[in-house]
């Protein structure tokens, strides 16, 4: 049997391509998190000088006590929900693409976000006056646990659904299909329910739609973060098995790996990541589709040890950026931010695309 | 004789139903499925290479999936490296054996290096970064493939031939003494299906791997196998598939291997070890001569539908000079010999005396 140690080549005629990307890419990535972290405090519809928003981000204070106001409980735990959103979103979104081979899975098409929809339709549409949407923002901080509970609720139900079918399925694909399939009904569901509401009642759970990354903080933010955090680990666990999911399910058996363990780890990881954000933050579209494609073209590797933890800074940076736009710095008036990513990020995915022509030959 | 590494004991392969496992035990039938082939004893040596032979439909894939141990067998077992393959975990099976599929791999941005690295999954800890042993093997691997100038590109802009090689060298890096591969040499040209055929038998030659190819190349399977597992529809019953193995000079001498393929149309030259395209013959003609000129002629007539008799009496002829590299051409009528320069107008003067009825 062949058995002998591998040769070594003396003299290569050009050397080995290398299978990590450069770092200096990854750090010039991290140094735009902190200047659009920095920009996102700083910019507002309240003009704070910048001197005073770092005064009071390090503790220091300021002796205008509006602005230490504005800081510390709006600007400041947005920017940090900007920075768990957009990173929660974009892993997910990769794990999809990749556990599905198609460029157009995202964290919503397993139904997750439509689930969480339907959580929070649920609560804001319920036709009792007594747990109506103005009386739940009457409760304030409660009311929006509630919100929360129902969507994460929401999210989890779908999701137990769509995991029993994968138990029994052996094709991603197929699996693929039924997730929007269970997306669709949910959805039909919330339209009927909607058919059959009052009108405010559909505003409120309208505006929800738009997304927001205001209003979490507080136990609130730990919580997500937390909730986050774990999702992210399991996800950047699961980077050995994606790489080789890349080949197709049968050369990944063949490889002595679980399929079935390798879906369900990632199923249970992207719900965890899509779901809660979506529950504090509203069904954010758009990040968990493209900043993975942008990630990759950037990158240019295919490989997720570097794509997770990247996929993390450019989903934060983009987060950033879009809502630094969606408050119109010196305007008073803020737009919806689901609204914002999709406007301003789609033109940037199609021309980083057309620009390296790469992202055809992502998956085929 | 070498040592057996893959071996497979009364295998029956086929699909697993829940409705016929239910009519198996209420009539006592032998197997819970619908079965493709039965009572397979067969055996793979070290260092020995296999061209799994079949028509279409007759069980290669069921097989190949079965002894790589993706689908269950019916009954029976397989035996790998001397260890039952029902016993092996998945990651253990995974160094014994490895296969390349006809699965298209078209991930973009997935360096070839990257990709035969992927090879080296079943040996890498948790976060598979690969240890300097992990990646010299995938070096090795692309140097005996001779893919190293495809190394920095992406696999999404190989041409079929170039991704078949890429794909042999990620099975190579698995480091598996038994090699599976699907149709190997489907989508590709000529040239192509030598070279993969000849690395094949290189690798199973220096490196002593166990290889089966499942093919519909017949000729390229004679040249090249050391054994044919011949996988034909059998005389038994309507769907049992029968199953020979052999030294492929073994099946062509006792017509095993013409039996296998059979069919109205087809004739199998047991000189040439090739199949022939049947033509209706429109009747016969003489040909006279003898070396490369002449055995071309004879295709050129077999081709528009002659029978070729070498009987120089016949007064519909052609009579081949080989070193004056000339045909003389008599038409039947008894006149004299058109002498002819090239082998088109031969055929020309041939055909057009066949539409005016002309046979000798």
């Amino acid at each position: 049997m062949y058995d002998s140690q591998p040769l070594q080549q003396p003299d290569a005629p050009h050397s080995w391509p290398l299978l990590s990307p450069r770092n200096s890419l990854i750090l010039l990535l991290c140094v735009l998190l902190v200047i659009f972290f920095v920009l996102d405090l700083v910019l507002g519809s309240v003009d704070i000088p910048f001197g005073s928003v770092i005064d009071i981000v390090s503790g220091k204070g300021s002796d205008n006590a509006a602005w230490e106001k504005i800081v510390t409980y709006i600007r400041l735990p947005k920017a940090i929900t900007a920075v768990i959103a957009g990173a929660a979103l974009s892993v997910s979104g990769l794990q999809m693409q990749t556990l599905f081979r198609n460029p157009l899975a995202g964290p919503s098409v397993l139904g997750i976000s439509a689930g969480a929809s339907l959580g929070v339709a649920m609560v804001m549409l319920a036709s009792g006056s007594a747990a109506n949407a103005f009386a739940i923002r009457q409760l304030g901080l409660e009311g929006s646990w509630l919100i929360v509970a129902a969507s994460t609720a929401g999210a989890a139900a779908v999701l137990l659904i769509v995991l029993a079918i994968a138990v029994r399925i052996k094709d991603n694909v197929v699996l693929l299909i039924v997730g929007i399939m269970v997306g669709n009904i949910t959805i039909s569901i919330i339209s009927i329910w909607q058919y059959f509401s009052e009108p405010e009642q559909i505003q409120d759970y309208l505006i929800w739609t738009f997304g927001s990354l205001g209003g979490v903080f507080g136990t609130q933010l730990s919580v997500l973060g937390v909730v986050v955090a774990l999702g992210l680990v399991i996800s950047f666990a699961a980077s050995k098995s994606l790489n080789v999911m890349l080949l197709g399910e049968n050369y990944a058996r063949s490889l002595g790996m679980s399929t079935l363990s390798v879906r369900i780890t990632v199923i249970a990881a992207t719900s965890l990541l899509a779901g809660s954000v979506t529950g504090f933050c509203g069904p954010i579209g758009f990040i968990g589709i493209a900043v993975p494609h942008l990630t990759r073209s950037v990158l240019n590797t295919s490989d997720h040890r570097f794509l997770m933890p990247s996929s993390c800074l450019v989903g934060a940076i983009l987060m950033l950026a879009c809502d630094i736009i969606a408050q119109m710095p010196g305007s008073r008036t803020a737009l919806p931010i689901n609204a914002v990513t999709a406007l301003i990020g789609s033109p940037v995915v199609i021309w980083v695309i057309m620009k390296n022509r790469n992202l055809k030959s992502s998956f085929a | 004789m070498n040592r057996e590494v893959l071996q497979t004991q009364d295998l029956a392969i086929g699909y697993h139903s829940s409705r016929l496992a239910r009519e198996a035990r209420k009539h006592g039938a032998k197997y819970a499925g619908k079965v493709v082939a039965e009572n397979l004893s067969l055996g793979l040596a070290e260092g020995e290479m296999v061209c799994l032979l079949g028509p279409n439909g007759s069980g290669k894939s069921t097989l190949m999936r079965t002894v790589a141990g993706v689908q269950k067998p019916l009954g029976g077992r397989v035996t790998l490296d001397g260890r039952r393959l029902d016993k092996l975990s998945a990651r253990e099976t995974a160094r014994l054996l490895s296969i390349v599929l006809t699965d298209r791999v078209m991930t973009g941005n997935l360096s070839v290096y990257a990709l035969v690295a992927l090879g080296r999954y079943p040996y890498t800890g948790w976060m598979g970064n690969l240890s300097p042993d992990d990646e010299a093997f995938v070096r090795e691997a692309i140097e005996a493939t001779g893919t190293r100038a495809l190394a920095h590109r992406h696999i999404g802009d190989l041409s079929d031939g170039e991704r078949q090689k890429v794909m042999i060298a990620r099975a190579l890096a698995q480091d598996t003494p038994v090699i599976l591969l699907d149709e190997p040499t489907a989508h590709l040209d000529l040239p192509n299906r030598i070279e993969i055929v000849r690395l094949l038998k290189r690798l199973a030659w220096e490196r002593r791997k166990s290889i089966v190819m499942s093919t519909h190349e017949l000729d390229l399977a004679i040249q090249a196998a050391d054994r044919i597992w011949l996988m034909s529809p059998g005389d038994t019953g309507p769907k049992a598939v029968e199953m020979v193995s052999g030294m492929p000079e073994e099946l062509v001498l006792d017509g095993r291997l013409e039996k296998a393929f059979m069919r109205k149309g087809i004739e199998f030259d047991r000189t040439s070890g090739s199949f022939r395209i049947h033509n209706h013959y429109r009747g016969a003609i003489g040909l006279v001569g003898e070396g490369m000129l002449a055995f071309w002629t004879k295709r050129a007539l077999e081709r528009i539908g002659y029978r070729v008799v070498g009987d120089p009496s016949l007064p519909f002829r052609v009579e081949v000079s080989d070193n004056r590299r000339c045909w003389r051409y008599y038409d039947g009528r008894g006149g004299m010999p058109l002498e002819i320069k090239d082998i088109g107008g031969v055929i020309h003067c041939v055909r057009a005396a066949g539409e005016e009825g002309v046979v000798a």
